[in-house]
């Protein structure tokens, strides 16, 4: 089992927060793992927490669609924080859009952090390798 | 003279007029003392010593720088008895009328040939002997033996009859008894019987109050007048061919005034064609349009170089506008001198109108397409977010063994399932809107309608602390489908209760006129407002919410601008963070 010490879920729907919980948890072992149903609440949080490394997220599962801030929004704020943290920052969304994901890519070159882009559902398979990948570069 | 050719006796006038030339005297010969008559003399003094006089004879002699023409007469001198003792000689100087002589046959000679070249004739009529004299050249113009010996009568009879005949009769009978001149343009058939065009002329001569006589000229002018008919015929090609063109024909000089218009370009102009020549496009046209077309002339005029196919827009001194398709050419001399344009125009405004309705259709197409894609993307997205939750928890399900969690599990897909259904309800609510033809719209009073959609919300306005205050006329009435209208506001209005900020009253002012074909109902608050900068794409998307407020689905806005639009209508919205935000609702008024 991989040890990841801090994980944000940030989507509006709840089942896919179950969801990513549940494929979670059969993989990793994870203490803090916290949900937001948007965007501007969890970048709130980030930023109160910035001289706290430690308390900054590991991993971020990230929906694009949401109210009041969008996964957009939040990925603009995100690369503004200077932080020595690297998180691993992943995109979930119902959208197969091309543009969608062309988009994202834009931000990839923008940001020390590392960005995937993932469409609903998640499997485990996808799951294991978001935080073996974080754990590597960790582990670097 | 003696009869030994000795000079007897000189007359004083002799003396007077050719003693300085002369130094005969009395007993010198006279032959000796003028040898170069001195032969011719001889004979005649000879004749002269038998008793016969001479004709009157003359030579030149050339003396002392001088020509000098003789003339003399040779009588025989004699005595009582008859007997011829010897010979008188008069002489006598000529110089001057030999000289008048040599020009007037000059000028004849010059005159033949002037009218042998131009093909003038003369005549002269004698109304004394009743005669009438030809030249030479006006036999020939008359295609007559040289012989031909005509009288007034013969000469009238050569014109044709009808106009011509008439006319010249009318001329000699006006100038014998009036005395005028007369220069006319007469058709004639000759001997040989070919039509000719002459210019005849005549001029009666006085003496003494009393006609002597009629002197005129006769010209030929055949291939003037045959090339005058030619040019006029070209003429009349040309301006048949350019006043039936269908396109505006004009030719201007350099000063950019109108010499020759079509009919078309009358008709457009509006004014006969002799009120148009001379007048440039400043009189003619709107002044701004006249500099521009005056630019350009100058530009053509300049260069050289034409302007062809240039799309204008022309407009008259009424403010009637035109869309041309114009060429400006420069029109040269046949010393390639620049002496004006030619201008064509050909009107395209009905082509330019039909081009714009295509560029309308096309983009309201362009728009609708957008709509439908956009529609698509929503279905997709949305019904994608479902599947995806049926299919992870489908996935969870069939490896669960716990009961519990078995449950828990098809409890979220009832839900996930109600919540599809919701969504294809609300999807097929926003087709229906779509695709519905609004075509009955009912007179609905505003004012009523915004009263029974305000009680409808007291609660919320009451939980909000809000203070409505309704503006609404209460004699405006606006044509929709009233259950649209109601939505719409209902939206609109419970939308503005909920931007309440927390910490200052709140206020809703409902407000509606008539504006340029629409009724605008305006809904202002002075809420928490929008970043419009940061939402724009959110405010009428489908499921986009940009508020906490609780039980926002995102899909009231969305569904009041499908209505609006489908009633030909539009919204449009002003926000300020912080300060509140202003909806206004346009509703067709027309038809």
């Amino acid at each position: 089992m991989i040890v990841i010490n801090s994980i944000f879920i940030i989507d509006d729907d709840s089942i896919t927060v179950f969801g990513i919980k549940k494929l979670l948890s059969s993989v990793v072992i994870c203490d803090q793992i916290t949900s937001f149903t948007n965007g501007k609440d969890a970048i709130q949080l980030i930023k109160s927490n910035i001289t706290k490394p430690e308390d900054l997220p590991d991993v971020i599962f990230l929906d694009l669609n949401m109210p009041i801030m969008d996964g957009w929004g939040f990925l603009d704020e995100i690369i503004t924080i200077p932080t020595q943290k690297i998180m691993t920052i992943n995109i979930v969304t119902s959208s197969i859009s091309h543009s969608d994901r062309e988009r994202a890519m834009t931000y990839k070159l923008k940001t020390q952090h590392r960005l995937t882009y993932n469409t609903k559902p998640l499997n485990k398979a996808e799951i294991l390798k978001i935080t073996s990948t974080s754990q590597q570069d960790i582990n670097f | 003279m003696g009869l030994n050719f000795e000079v007897v006796h000189i007359s004083d006038s002799w003396k007077e007029h050719y003693g300085p030339f002369f130094n005969e005297a009395v007993g010198t010969n006279i032959l000796e003392n003028f040898p170069s008559l001195a032969s011719s003399w001889k004979s005649d003094f000879e004749k002269c010593f038998l008793g016969y006089s001479t004709a009157p004879a003359r030579d030149s002699l050339f003396f002392n720088g001088k020509t000098l023409w003789l003339e003399w007469i040779l009588s025989p001198w004699f005595d009582e008895d008859e007997n011829v003792i010897g010979a008188i000689i008069q002489v006598e100087d000529v110089s001057e009328m030999v000289k008048v002589q040599q020009e007037l046959s000059k000028l004849k000679i010059l005159v033949d040939v002037k009218a042998e070249i131009a093909k003038i004739g003369s005549w002269e009529f004698n109304a004394v002997t009743d005669e009438l004299y030809w030249n030479t050249m006006t036999k020939i113009l008359h295609e007559v033996p040289l012989d031909f010996e005509p009288n007034m009568k013969t000469a009238i009879d050569f014109y044709k009859p009808g106009d011509s005949q008439l006319k010249i009769t009318e001329c000699v009978n006006r100038s014998i008894k009036n005395g005028e001149p007369w220069k006319e343009k007469l058709q004639l058939t000759t001997a040989k019987n070919n039509d000719i065009w002459v210019m005849a002329t005549g001029k009666p001569l006085f003496q003494n109050n009393t006609l002597i006589g009629i002197i005129g000229t006769f010209q030929d002018i055949t291939e003037e007048v045959l090339a005058a008919q030619k040019t006029k015929e070209n003429e009349q090609l040309l301006k048949t061919l350019i006043d039936h063109l269908p396109l505006n024909v004009f030719v201007k000089d350099l000063n950019s005034r109108k010499i020759v218009v079509n009919k078309a370009e009358c008709d457009y102009i509006g004014k006969p064609y002799n009120e148009i020549i001379g007048k440039d496009d400043f009189e003619l046209y709107d002044e701004k349009v006249a500099q521009i077309s005056r630019e350009e002339d100058l530009s053509v005029i300049k260069t050289l170089v034409p302007i062809l196919g240039a799309e204008t827009t022309n407009t008259k001194l009424n403010g009637e506008k035109t869309t041309f398709l114009t060429s400006k050419i420069p029109l040269t001399d046949e010393h390639n001198c620049v002496k004006g344009i030619i201008g064509f125009s050909l009107d395209i405004s009905q082509i330019k109108q039909k081009e714009e309705q295509l560029t309308r259709l096309v983009n309201i197409s362009n728009l609708q397409n957008k709509k439908l894609v956009d529609f698509a993307h929503i279905i997709s997205h949305n019904l994608r977010s479902h599947t995806a939750n049926f299919s992870m928890l489908l996935g969870f399900l069939i490896k669960e063994k716990n009961e519990v969690e078995r449950d828990n599990l098809l409890q979220m897909l009832m839900n996930s399932s109600d919540n599809l259904l919701e969504t294809l309800d609300n999807l097929n609510e926003v087709v229906a809107i779509n695709s519905t033809k609004v075509l009955e719209k009912n007179s609905i009073n505003l004012s009523i309608t915004t009263s029974s959609i305000l009680n409808n919300l007291k609660h919320l306005i009451k939980s909000k602390n809000a203070s409505i205050t309704n503006l609404i006329p209460t004699d405006l009435f606006v044509k929709g489908l009233p259950a649209y209208i109601e939505n719409i506001l209902q939206n609109v209005i419970s939308n503005a209760i909920k931007f309440a900020k927390s910490d200052s009253p709140h206020e809703v002012r409902l407000s509606a006129e008539k504006s340029s074909g629409y009724v605008v109902i305006t809904v202002k608050d002075n809420g928490s407002g929008i970043d419009l900068e940061k939402n724009k794409n959110k405010i009428f998307g489908m499921y986009k919410t940009f508020h906490e407020q609780p039980n926002s689905r995102g899909i009231g806005l969305y569904i009041a601008k499908n209505q609006i639009e489908a009633m030909n209508g539009k919204f449009k919205i002003d926000s300020t963070l912080g300060l509140g935000t202003t909806f206004k609702i346009y509703l067709d008024d027309c038809n």
